[in-house]
């Protein structure tokens, strides 16, 4: 099961990366847990500067931009 | 400003005596906005939040640093960030810009763009009178709660 995690301080950039993210695992029927983490503790345990981030199974895969639905389902068919 | 314990912040009153001790001030807003207006402090670095990772060393470590940017959020990211990358003496300047322009410290630019939308989005609804009034000076143990 992938583990897939949106970090953001809950900005609209962060919140259309989730709800992408959510679009994406449910078009693909695939098994994942998605997580938002909006605390800035946990931010800066990864080191994030520019928000939104996409995170896939602890690897950053998009950072400082949106993820679109494309460039995610090719992270999750990977 | 947020609920966090990596990194110390302080006010831009307690930022004023730090810079009067000879702290440096890293500015990490982008270019367009530190045109706009700009903090007038004689030691300052700017370097924007999206070049951090490629110059955040241009910044000394044997310095006590300040992290500044317009409300306090992304220096607050990028102070996390000198601290897990051994920066000892690095502390966040909560409230950023607006606040301090609010409370009338030294700026370069156009301050009406930020102080009008400070009016409306400032936790504390001050007049510019009582904007004066540092909550730091009144009880200088206090930084953790200024407003």
């Amino acid at each position: 099961m992938k583990t897939i995690k949106v970090l953001g301080p809950g900005c609209p950039k962060c919140k259309t990366t989730f709800h992408n993210v959510e679009e994406v695992v449910k078009q693909l029927g695939i098994e994942a847990e998605i997580i938002k983490i909006e605390d800035i503790e946990e931010m800066m345990k990864y080191n994030i500067l520019t928000t939104p981030v996409l995170m896939i199974d602890d690897v950053i895969k998009v950072k400082g931009r949106i993820a679109q639905t494309d460039e995610i389902k090719g992270f999750l068919k990977q | 400003m947020e609920n966090q314990t990596l990194v110390k912040e302080i006010c831009p009153t307690t930022t004023q005596r730090w810079v009067a001790n000879g702290a440096i001030l890293v500015d990490v807003r982008e270019k367009d906005e530190v045109a706009q207006l700009a903090y007038d402090v004689p030691n300052i670095l700017h370097i924007p939040l999206t070049q951090f990772e490629e110059r955040f060393t241009e910044i000394p470590k044997d310095k006590e640093v300040v992290m500044v940017c317009k409300s306090g959020g992304r220096s607050l990211r990028a102070a996390g960030f000198l601290v897990n990358h051994g920066y000892d003496n690095v502390v966040n300047m909560k409230h950023g810009l607006i606040r301090w322009a609010q409370k009338g410290f030294p700026t370069k630019g156009d301050t009406s763009s930020i102080l009008q939308n400070a009016a409306t989005s400032s936790c504390c609804n001050t007049s510019s009178s009582e904007n004066k009034k540092s909550c730091c000076i009144d009880s200088p143990k206090n930084e953790s709660s200024c407003c």
